[in-house]
């Protein structure tokens, strides 16, 4: 009988977790290896260390789906998730990434049919270790035949993952208190690699995604405690790469995209619209928010170089509203993902990869960081 | 639809009368409702039936119990249900909150049949009634592979629908704590053979949680045989496509707590 308490004491405790997990500002993530990790594939041997940022839309690739599209679809087909995904892994296999940041990751949501796509990629792809931050998980979302939700921010690598921390970004304030329950908790994902260590010099990898629809101080709040987060790193005198989809546009870059992500019946940018602008499409909300990247390409080296970052080939959002008319397709339009370090890239390698316009609605962005000498 | 779910399958209580759990029969022309719990009619000695009258409209539903020949010392019936969920199903594919299923996804009539064996006993004082089942799914057209609820309760009840067919098992124990108070305790097993099989979060799987364990106890005082109020808790543990998980219920999620789970029912 004693046992029989003890296990429905267990059982009773378990079953009051959370329904929709809240983080405290510092929380730790979750750590993933591949099945298969061969010998001496997770050692450094020297030369540059390529580093990719991707927001892989989930692994739905082009699915229209209702909540960053113009779609109605929800739940996506088994044949959509299992194709995007295998080519997302045979993708990262080909860039051939040192370390990888990613972006909006499901983890065993039903959209994408429970998949783990961490595991999925480390298991079919050569990299080592995953740390996984979520930015929504919730037992059930009770909206549109959601259900379970579980996605996030990853850190993939070759190499093995030290110590990592989920840096908690503030909420948005421009929500009622049930859709704020229900909604994203976005984070920075922050992990040492050690085996990158050069003397004393720690090696870190930090990954962020910013918010995209607030129309508040948030992305101001974002920003800040991105750069007050690589700021300490490199105020330590340690080394960073980092990047991530900031959700807002480079100093210079046009602010308003209403028109490019307008959907069939809305009705934006004009006099009887209930919000002139549309949320997640325009970049002036508040004051200083079109340089908000500023001290970012002040204090740090750019992937791609601040001169060429508003040139069409290195945009980096792909909206499915994409049709201009009848004949005219214009696959991207914006930039708004990046990578940035505290050491230098080596000259040249940054690199947007627009060719994966089938597989997201955001395209990767690579570049190899050159090492001080002594590791 | 959980809430009914939860609080509709608590009808525990003494030999013959409240007890539609075991394997006694309803007195005949007596009838029991409760606030979630389906109306059951005595249509005769040997034969009651219960209806949900509410959910009816939108599921319909209906249920009859017989009773059968006593095996040695145990007294014994059997239940024959059957539920058509689809008209509740196609309320829930819907747009925004509310919205339990996708809802480009219409549900095909469907058809939910449930046979049940029944053995009650007392044994030393305490009313102990066992049973085993067999539920049978129909899907009279295209079965949306991604029509899932994955909540406790629910999903394991509409993948019968999926998977075709499962098996149900449990025992309930009613004791005599007062005159006026008992103690009911049970445990159910729902069980889907050969489900989409777990492919370890490495595939798309829709449909790989193949069982579930639902136990609750609930403290019964009644005012009279023609009114009583229960108390308790309902704790589901199973296996879903994302992994196994425990909930107890009912819990409020805004708030982050469970709530006792409260049932009045009247008889006459």
């Amino acid at each position: 009988m004693r046992y029989y308490f003890t296990l429905l004491s267990f059982l009773l405790i378990g079953g009051c977790e959370p329904f929709v997990t809240e983080f405290s500002d510092s929380a730790t993530p979750l750590r993933f290896e591949a099945s298969n990790i061969d010998a001496g594939s997770s050692a450094y041997q020297g030369g540059g260390v390529k580093v990719l940022t991707w927001n892989m839309r989930f692994g739905i690739g082009r699915f229209p789906f209702f909540g960053d599209s113009c779609g109605e679809g929800v739940i996506a087909d088994e044949e959509t998730v299992a194709n995007t995904m295998e080519a997302i892994a045979e993708t990262l296999n080909v860039i051939g990434a040192d370390i990888v940041f990613l972006q909006e990751v499901d983890l065993e949501s039903k959209r994408t049919g429970y998949w783990n796509q961490i595991q999925y990629l480390l298991n079919n792809t050569y990299l080592n270790y995953g740390v996984y931050a979520s930015t929504w998980e919730a037992d059930f979302i009770p909206s549109d035949g959601l259900g379970r939700v579980n996605t996030g921010n990853a850190i993939l690598s070759r190499y093995e993952l030290g110590p990592a921390e989920r840096i908690q970004l503030r909420l948005r304030t421009d929500q009622s208190d049930l859709v704020q329950y229900f909604y994203l908790r976005r984070n920075i994902l922050k992990a040492e690699i050690p085996e990158l260590k050069v003397g004393q010099k720690q090696f870190f990898a930090v990954n962020i995604h910013a918010t995209a629809f607030a129309t508040d101080d948030t992305k101001q709040r974002h920003v800040d405690k991105y750069v007050e987060t690589l700021g300490q790193i490199h105020s330590d005198g340690n080394m960073f790469v980092s990047g991530g989809d900031l959700n807002a546009v480079p100093p210079g870059a046009v602010t308003d995209y209403c028109q490019n992500d307008m959907c069939d019946g809305e009705d934006y940018h004009t006099d009887g619209a209930e919000h002139f602008h549309k949320e997640g499409s325009y970049f002036e909300n508040f004051a200083g928010e079109p340089d908000i990247l500023a001290p970012l390409y002040e204090a740090y080296q750019p992937a791609i170089r601040e001169g060429l970052i508003n040139l069409p080939e290195h945009f980096t959002h792909a909206p499915t509203t994409s049709m201009v008319d009848a004949n005219t397709i214009r696959r991207h339009d914006r930039k708004i993902d990046y990578l940035f370090t505290n050491m230098e890239w080596e000259d040249q390698s940054g690199f947007t990869h627009q060719e994966c316009w089938e597989l997201s609605d955001h395209m990767p962005v690579s570049a190899t960081a050159q090492l001080p000498t002594g590791n | 639809m959980i809430l009914i779910l939860l609080v509709g399958s608590i009808a525990p209580g003494q030999a013959r009368a409240w007890d539609s759990h075991s394997a006694y029969i309803i007195k005949e022309q007596r009838w029991e409702m409760g606030v979630f719990q389906p109306f059951r009619y005595g249509l005769s000695e040997s034969l009651e039936y219960s209806v949900h009258p509410v959910l009816f409209f939108v599921m319909p539903n209906i249920s009859f119990k017989r009773s059968q020949a006593d095996l040695g010392t145990f007294k014994t019936a059997t239940r024959y249900s059957m539920i058509y969920p689809t008209p509740l199903l196609n309320m829930l594919s819907k747009d925004n909150i509310g919205g339990l299923i996708d809802p480009n996804i219409t549900m095909p009539p469907m058809l939910g049949l449930s046979g049940s064996y029944l053995m009650s006993k007392d044994i030393f004082g305490i009313n102990t009634t066992s049973k085993i089942g067999i539920d049978i799914g129909l899907a009279l057209g295209e079965l949306d592979t991604r029509s899932n609820i994955d909540l406790p309760l629910v999903y394991h009840r509409l993948e019968v629908f999926h998977n075709k067919w499962g098996v149900h098992a449990g025992v309930d124990l009613t004791k005599e704590i007062t005159r006026r108070v008992k103690l009911f305790m049970d445990i159910d097993m729902r069980l889907l053979p050969d489900p989409d099989k777990d492919r370890g979060g490495q595939e798309y799987s829709m449909h790989s949680g193949d069982y579930s364990i639902e136990h609750k106890m609930l403290l019964v005082w009644s005012r009279s045989p023609r009114f009583r109020v229960l108390v308790g808790y309902k704790l589901v543990t199973g296996d879903y496509p994302y992994g196994r998980d425990t909930r107890l219920l009912p819990y409020l999620p805004m708030m982050e707590k469970w709530v006792p789970l409260i049932e009045f029912q009247w008889a006459k």
